[in-house]
């Protein structure tokens, strides 16, 4: 059962992802994103790892995707007639998806790895919220102070790109 | 998890191993501080103190250089502090350095905020002293992401020019996508190395150690193996190893030139840093894969990047894909310390210095020759520099001759240390092949050295006018002069620095 749920979880997250990128329109897109979080969501749940699974559907499918929804509107965007592909470019292509499929064949009929004998499962660090805790403030504590650069970098970045130039400060 | 464990866990995290990158992040929050507090005027000083901050930890790295916490892991496994670290550390520190000093020239020709610049520059340098000491997958992916993110932001600084912009782009989408191929590497090798049936299976498989013990034990997993090959995909992306070069000329030439030379020397060598972990240590016993796949690679990153340079106009895309090469030479290197050559280790980094300091001068002279437009350098610009001004048309021969490697000078030097160590790892056809290279490249670097030199100043009546050239100030000025005695100095005399290199 586990094994069948998270086989539909991942094909459904494939199908939406496949969505996401063939998708002419910006605001589908970004639908078909929603639902290959959500699925992705749903392979945590078949993981035990309850609590990513309830932050990525918080904070991605809630928050992400709905600022997505936000500025798609705010543009206005519409879905742009893509100009005919070259021969050379079709040809390209064939060739790059036929590399694509023998490497997934190879992998599919070769990874293939022996069955662990399952035992009483420890608890999954992404299972509950004092677990989690407790391993990003004592063990990958480094990685934390680093992301919150990273995510401070990020914002200043934001700010540089699109900020009113300051005439005094910025001048040359 | 009970407390005692984690009391441990706290306990080894130990914040005093880290004070360089720590001083940096100081210094960083420092200048956003400084921007709030001092009055406008006072704001074009702010960038000077970030100058003074790295030297000042430039000084304080050298003064506790063998210190206590060498060889000794730190943050419960995450770091490994030993000497090539240490190495590494110097190398960041010395480029941000060079970085800021060349950022003061070109910032100063366009309206753009300064002190974003100078925080988001400390920042990465920071995370990438991390990267080069990292011992776990957690912690390389998440100071990878924070010196991408970082790059994102600079090469795209220039925003009101269109080419800066795009280069951003093509670098963000490039950049998304080796973290992705990196990513699944990661994963595949935890998921192969983490299945209890298989032996010496590790509950903690992103630790470097326990890795390397697994991959020992099954040396011919297909799982591990598509990950390996995976993992060396992603960070061939940041390296710029041949197939993976593709956003290189382009974003080269858009990105801000002082961004260009940390691409081309600081972000290079992070990647060499740990591609040299990887294919050396961890992934040791799967050299039957790994060393033909990065000699695959070294060839016709050599081949590609030398003859791809030929053709081009663009000073920066010329310097742009001779950098393709040269990342050729240093998986030379590469190779022959995954082959077990002594000397490959101490040699590979010998190049990075070599090529940190001739690029840089190189850098320098393009910084001053930068007009408004910064992605429109071209080889025309340069007619008559030698009678303009010969200081900076000497600094530019050093460079360019010590990138091309000629004899007294030490890129020669670094050329001929990789050389050795692959002629003892036994890659014969690989050594012709480079000298092959090494001969390309001549022809190109002593193009754009014509250029400066032999080519007077007569400007077609009709075609766009030469970009101002920028007068030399005082830090660059001394900074320019002190790469290019440097070049010259250490192609005589390797003495400290090849010790200070190859001391294990």
């Amino acid at each position: 059962m586990a094994q069948f749920l998270f086989n539909l979880f991942a094909a459904f997250t494939l199908v939406c992802a496949l969505g996401v990128v063939v998708n002419k329109n910006a605001v589908n897109a970004a639908m078909c994103l929603l639902l290959a979080l959500v699925g992705v969501a749903g392979l945590f749940v078949a993981l035990n790892a309850y609590l990513l699974a309830f932050l990525l559907l918080l904070v991605y499918a809630g928050a992400v995707v709905a600022l997505f929804l936000f500025i798609i509107m705010l543009l206005d965007t519409k879905g742009e007639q893509r100009p005919g592909l070259k021969h050379a470019s079709l040809v390209a292509r064939l060739f790059a998806a036929a590399l694509v499929g023998a490497g997934l064949l190879s992998f599919f009929a070769r990874s293939r790895l022996p069955e662990p004998a399952l035992g009483p499962a420890s608890a999954a660090v992404g299972a509950e919220l004092k677990l989690y805790a407790y391993q990003l403030f004592t063990t990958y504590l480094l990685p934390v102070q680093v992301i919150g650069f990273l995510l401070l970098a990020a914002m200043l970045g934001v700010i540089v790109i699109s900020k009113k130039l300051d005439a005094a400060e910025d001048a040359p | 998890m009970n407390l005692e464990a984690v009391k441990l866990a706290a306990a080894n995290n130990s914040w005093g191993a880290l004070f360089p990158e720590l001083m940096l992040a100081c210094i960083a929050l420092a200048l956003l501080v400084f921007e709030v507090v001092l009055p406008r005027k006072q704001h074009r000083y702010i960038p000077d103190l970030a100058i003074i901050g790295v030297a000042f930890t430039l000084l304080g790295l050298f003064l506790n250089f063998d210190s206590a916490s060498l060889d000794s892991e730190t943050f419960n496994g995450l770091l490994h502090h030993d000497h090539a670290g240490q190495v590494m550390r110097v190398f960041f520190l010395l480029s941000a350095l060079l970085v800021c000093v060349l950022a003061r020239v070109s910032l100063a020709k366009r309206a753009v905020p300064r002190v974003e610049f100078s925080h988001l520059v400390l920042v990465i340098t920071a995370a990438m002293m991390l990267l080069a000491q990292s011992s776990h997958f957690v912690m390389l992916f998440v100071t990878l992401e924070t010196v991408t993110i970082g790059f994102y932001i600079l090469v795209s600084y220039f925003r009101t020019s269109a080419a800066s912009l795009e280069a951003g782009l093509k670098y963000l989408v490039m950049g998304a996508l080796s973290s992705g191929l990196l990513l699944f590497g990661i994963v595949l090798l935890y998921g192969a190395a983490g299945n209890p049936a298989l032996p010496m299976h590790s509950a903690n498989a992103m630790h470097y150690r326990d890795l390397a013990a697994f991959l020992a034990a099954n040396p011919h997993n297909f799982v591990a193996s598509v990950g390996i090959v995976l993992v060396l995909a992603g960070v061939a992306f940041k390296i710029g190893a041949f197939p993976f070069q593709i956003w290189i000329p382009d974003v080269y030439q858009g990105a801000p030139t002082p961004v260009t030379a940390f691409l081309a020397v600081a972000s290079k060598a992070a990647g060499f840093a740990v591609l040299l972990v990887l294919a050396r240590d961890v992934f040791a016993s799967y050299a039957w894969l790994v060393i033909p796949v990065l000699t695959l690679m070294a060839g016709a990153t050599i081949l590609f990047g030398n003859i791809a340079a030929l053709t081009q106009h663009n000073v920066k895309r010329l310097i742009g894909l001779s950098g393709v090469s040269h990342a050729g030479f240093l998986l030379l290197g590469v190779v022959a310390a995954a082959s077990g050559a002594a000397m490959a280790t101490g040699a590979v980094y010998f190049y990075l210095f070599a090529y940190l300091i001739a690029s840089f001068a190189v850098f320098g002279v393009m910084t001053h020759l930068a007009g408004a437009d910064d992605s429109d350098q071209e080889l025309e610009h340069y007619a008559g520099l030698a009678k303009d001004n010969p200081f900076l048309a000497a600094v530019l021969a050093v460079g360019l001759g010590s990138l091309a490697g000629i004899p007294p000078l030490a890129g020669f030097m670094g050329k001929l240390f990789v050389f050795i160590a692959a002629f003892q790892a036994g890659a014969r056809w690989l050594l012709a092949l480079a000298a092959a290279g090494v001969a390309i490249s001549i022809y190109y670097y002593f193009g754009w050295l014509k250029a400066a030199f032999f080519e007077s100043l007569a400007p077609s009546p009709d075609g766009p006018a030469r970009p101002e050239r920028t007068p030399v100030g005082f830090a660059a000025g001394l900074a320019l002069s002190v790469l290019a005695l440097g070049s010259i100095l250490l192609g005589f005399y390797q003495g400290p620095l090849g010790q200070w290199l190859t001391l294990k």
